[in-house]
């Protein structure tokens, strides 16, 4: 075989440094966020996790992508068969069925959907004869791709999942030929289906944090105790850090427990506090290096599976940094949303890493045939 | 093996990489733009909500300055108060309930506290506020045992103020109590009060607030999310006063001698009401301003319910108003002496020249009765037996003009300028404002002005001030109640000198032939006060008055005091000890009958305990 080759001349070592950097920043930044705290050895976790996760992304950039498309199917049903799973064997936190207990760790089978979903939505469009001009009947099939595992994840429920599922399955088609006409049906369905979602499928606890969000846009202080407080507190310490920070594990937002989970969704202000603007610019600059390198990739994928896969997971890495930021800088309201390769927790990660292994994977095998 | 059937088609995709490519740049520079307006633009703002998050100001009141009487007895001082703070944002609704009960409240009480706490608006929930002042011990022990399963709560020592003397001289020392709207609004330095804090609302307490407050001062502690304080956890970033001390306030020194004010509550004890001044003759400072009945203080310090208010103000004997200043009164024959000395000033009136005294005078068709038939008295006599014949014989000579120029030099009619709380100027009706009350101006209007009736109005001061004239040879002072004032370390700060109104001008011969006359009145057998006087003790001299009452008739009649309060008030007005004055003095018995029978035995009885016990007074 050619293999070991072909790895030394085609890997792609931007996409390396880049994923390396942040994931190397994410564990200094845990290690301040957690520093004196009762999880004070989260950082030594992570950093297994990140070992395991870098052996995962190395296998799955070595298997010939091919295999991932033959077994497409098998693959987009055994996640959803996880997803299932964790209402049978699931274990309850906050309120939400999210986490399968593994042996020692727990798995979030959400997380796996989404390298499901970008693998199946591949093969589906792979196999498709049509090169243009797509019509809403052509979304149906690709919409109950979707629509299968969305409603397990909102079952959960996991809206901030149910969410990138749906933004995953947005940003793919958006790479098809799709009607002028047919785009227009679908932003009228959006706009009917918006009020629906509000009174009969968000449970109160999710209103609240919009409307907490709607209130501080129109720049009343609301209510701080509740949802309010965490986005509050979340730009006291970005604010906060200035121009240069105030320096590694002096951040006083987080040192005195002020953010509320530092250390999995908002690790950007705890971030932003300590190593200041200079530190975010520097952070958000490799997160649109590694959407904008995806992009790359899947515009020199040899075929349509790759493409599709190297845009799905750009869309992953794309739309969680940027709710995740959106959420953390008061853009956005609160929902549960990881920052991909920074946050801690294992499925994230090991997700994360999956799909930056199937980058990898298109990436090197652009030319081979 | 691995065989793509046919090559897919990929150039459906191309044409949508940049806008891709596109729309995640825009995307991304909205989000730099968002993290820099919030960094570099509203860092400021961010950072002080960052520094408050992590510190929680404890305050550290300062101590109000002690009172002291002129030997150093404590007439104000703190006591500790231990008082409950709460900080809003984590106090849950159960800890509400636990504190209810462990303080004793009542379940309206427990509602009124849960409203007061629910209805702080965000901002001001994450600092401290004062939920109970001055606890009991009960309450004290029960909160200090649960104070670990309710982090919210502090409970802080303040000093509180304490009377010792309680009421007696209360009018003059004041009280305090909580600052209001206006206070807050019209304090000079913003951050000097807060709600809850105490200010001087009379008295000395108000008039000297500025030196007594001191300023407070704080320490601030790093906390975390939950309140908690971290010792010794303060961040590098972090660059905020931690601590700063408080000053107390300045002491003051009376010029008010406490021994004296118990030596005249007990020769007041007979007596439901009236007042008393000493000064000192020979600088102004008053050692004594005692008025009775009078409200405690204490009390008044800690808020007065309506009820108690209303009995106060509902009292025949006005505790709430301070004789010695702010209530005027005829003064009868006391005054007497003013217009014998503008006569004797003016040489209107031969001195030797005697006048007989029948029992009466008849004006016109009015009969004007004298207290007995005195025969022939001179001007002196007329003194020492208080003879109103004679004063009016001499009031036609005088003229009333002449009267009221004279009392006006005496401080009459003005005010002394004490400087402690509201001050009554007193009255002297003139030629024209008779006039113009009473239609036309009619000659008994003088001869009652002369023996100190009429519409002459003074304060119990006033005439003190005057008879110290009289005693130091023409004098007169601005009273004055401080000595000094001492900085927190001790150290003098202030010291105030005797003050000289003026010169009255009466040459020295008229008042030795005055003052000879006002020894008699005790001295003399026939003298008004001959019964008071204190055998082989401290020698007075004084003048007794006897003011009568304007009558209440159709106010009380039916109240079973009514006769009590149509009676006259006794005066005796003079200095000690006679052969050697140190103290001029002014004593009014309200409603006591003559002046001899009343207020010449409290004088006497009080100046005898004054320069008799060794070591103490002048």
């Amino acid at each position: 075989m050619a293999i070991g080759r072909t790895i030394r001349d085609e890997f792609d070592w931007p996409l390396f440094i880049a994923v390396s950097t942040i994931a190397l920043f994410g564990v200094l930044n845990l290690y301040s966020a957690t520093d004196g705290g009762t999880t004070s050895d989260a950082y030594v976790q992570q950093l297994y996790w990140l070992v395991l996760g870098f052996g995962v992304a190395a296998l799955t950039a070595a298997i010939d992508y091919r295999h991932f498309e033959r077994y497409g199917w098998l693959i987009y049903g055994a996640c959803v068969l996880a997803l299932i799973l964790v209402f049978v064997l699931g274990k309850s936190v906050r309120g939400s069925t999210r986490w399968i207990a593994l042996g020692g760790f727990s798995l979030q089978p959400s997380e796996l959907m989404k390298i499901g979903l970008i693998i199946a939505l591949a093969k589906y469009l792979h196999h498709d004869t049509k090169t243009g001009g797509r019509t809403l009947a052509d979304l149906i099939i690709p919409g109950l791709i979707l629509a299968l595992p969305m409603g397990l994840v909102l079952l959960q429920p996991d809206l901030g999942t149910a969410m990138i599922l749906a933004f995953i399955f947005a940003s793919v088609m958006m790479l098809t030929q799709l009607k002028l006409r047919s785009m227009v049906t679908l932003l009228a369905t959006f706009v009917v289906a918006a009020p629906v979602t509000w009174f009969y499928l968000l449970k109160d606890y999710q209103k609240e944090r919009i409307t907490a969000f709607w209130d501080r846009l129109g720049g009343t202080q609301g209510d701080l105790l509740d949802s309010g407080w965490h986005t509050h507190q979340s730009l006291v310490a970005i604010g906060s850090g200035g121009l240069t920070g105030k320096g590694f594990t002096q951040g006083t937002q987080t040192r005195f427990r002020f953010l509320p989970d530092q250390h999995t969704d908002f690790p950007f202000p705890v971030w932003a506090e300590e190593h200041g603007f200079i530190g975010a610019l520097l952070l958000i600059c490799l997160y649109l290096f590694l959407v904008l390198w995806s992009l790359r990739v899947a515009s020199q994928a040899k075929d349509r599976f790759g493409a599709v896969v190297a845009v799905g997971v750009g869309a992953m890495l794309f739309w969680q940094t940027v709710v995740n930021l959106g959420m953390v800088s008061g853009l956005l309201p609160v929902v549960g949303m990881t920052l991909p390769l920074f946050s801690y927790g294992g499925s994230s990660l090991l997700s994360t890493m999956l799909g930056l292994g199937l980058l990898m994977n298109v990436s090197m095998r652009r030319f081979s045939h | 093996m691995i065989t793509l059937s046919q090559r897919r088609e990929v150039g459906e995709f191309r044409k949508r990489y940049r806008w891709m490519a596109l729309f995640v740049v825009l995307v991304f520079a909205g989000l730099i733009v968002r993290v820099a307006q919030v960094q570099l633009f509203q860092r400021d703002r961010w950072s002080g909500i960052a520094q408050q998050n992590i510190t929680k100001t404890l305050e550290l009141p300062a101590t109000r300055g002690v009172i002291r009487d002129v030997e150093g007895r404590v007439v104000a001082s703190n006591r500790p108060s231990y008082d409950v703070y709460a900080t809003p944002r984590l106090l849950h609704p159960e800890d509400l309930e636990r504190i209810t009960s462990l303080m004793g409240l009542t379940h309206d009480e427990g509602e009124a506290l849960e409203g007061r706490i629910g209805g702080l608006p965000a901002e001001r929930r994450t600092h401290q506020i004062q939920l109970f002042r001055d606890i009991d011990r009960d309450q004290l022990a029960a909160i200090e045992t649960h104070l670990a399963e309710l982090p919210a709560l502090d409970i802080i020592t303040v000093p509180l103020r304490d009377y010792p003397y309680a009421t007696l001289g209360a009018h003059l020392i004041g009280y305090l109590n909580e600052v209001n709207e206006a206070d807050l609004a019209s304090a000079s330095d913003p951050r000097a009060y807060r709600p809850g804090d105490r200010i001087g609302r009379n008295g000395l307490e108000k008039r000297y607030e500025t030196l007594l407050k001191g300023s407070r001062g704080f320490r601030r502690v790093v906390v975390d999310a939950r309140g908690r304080a971290l010792e010794g956890a303060t961040p590098d970033s972090l660059d905020v006063e931690m601590l700063r001390k408080p000053v107390p306030g300045h002491d003051i020194q009376l010029t008010l001698d406490m021994r004296l004010m118990e030596a005249f509550d007990r020769a007041f004890r007979p007596h439901p009401s009236g007042a008393a001044v000493v000064v000192d003759i020979h600088t102004g400072a008053v050692r004594a301003l005692y008025s009775k009945p009078v409200y405690d203080p204490n009390e008044m310090s800690s808020g007065l319910s309506t009820r108690r208010y209303a009995e106060l103000t509902a009292d025949p004997f006005r505790p709430l108003i301070d004789k010695t200043i702010y209530e005027t009164y005829f003064p009868g024959s006391t005054f007497k002496v003013i217009t014998a000395l503008g006569a004797l000033q003016d040489a209107v009136v031969d001195p030797a020249e005697r006048v007989e005294c029948t029992g009466f005078i008849k004006i016109g068709r009015q009969k004007f009765r004298c207290s007995k038939r005195h025969d022939w008295v001179d001007l002196y006599d007329s003194v020492v037996q208080s003879c109103n014949v004679y004063f009016w014989e001499l009031a036609e000579e005088v003229g009333i003009e002449r009267i009221n120029r004279f009392a006006e030099a005496f401080g009459f009619a003005e005010r002394t300028g004490i400087g402690v709380n509201s001050e009554a100027k007193g009255f002297l009706a003139t030629r024209e404002w008779y006039e113009e009350h009473y239609g036309a101006f009619r000659i008994g209007y003088t001869l009652n002005t002369a023996i100190g009736q009429g519409n002459t109005r003074v304060t119990v001061l006033q005439l003190a001030m005057a008879y110290a004239a009289i005693a130091n040879g023409g004098t007169l002072y601005v009273p004055q109640v401080v000595q000094n004032v001492r900085a927190p370390d001790g150290s003098l700060s202030e010291t105030f000198q005797p003050r000289t109104k003026r010169d009255i001008g009466i040459a020295a011969q008229h008042l030795d032939l005055i003052r000879r006359a006002l020894v008699d009145v005790v001295q003399d057998e026939d003298g008004t006060a001959y019964r008071a006087r204190n055998e082989d003790g401290v020698p007075v001299a004084g003048k007794t008055g006897t003011a009568q009452v304007v009558s209440r008739k159709g106010r009380s009649e039916e109240s079973s005091s009514a006769w009590y309060l149509d009676r006259s008030h006794g005066w005796f007005a003079g200095f000690a000890p006679a052969d050697d004055p140190q103290v001029a003095f002014a004593v009014l018995v309200e409603h006591g009958g003559s002046g001899g029978a009343s207020a010449a035995p409290i004088a006497t009885a009080v100046m005898q305990k004054y320069f008799s016990e060794p070591g103490e007074g002048e």
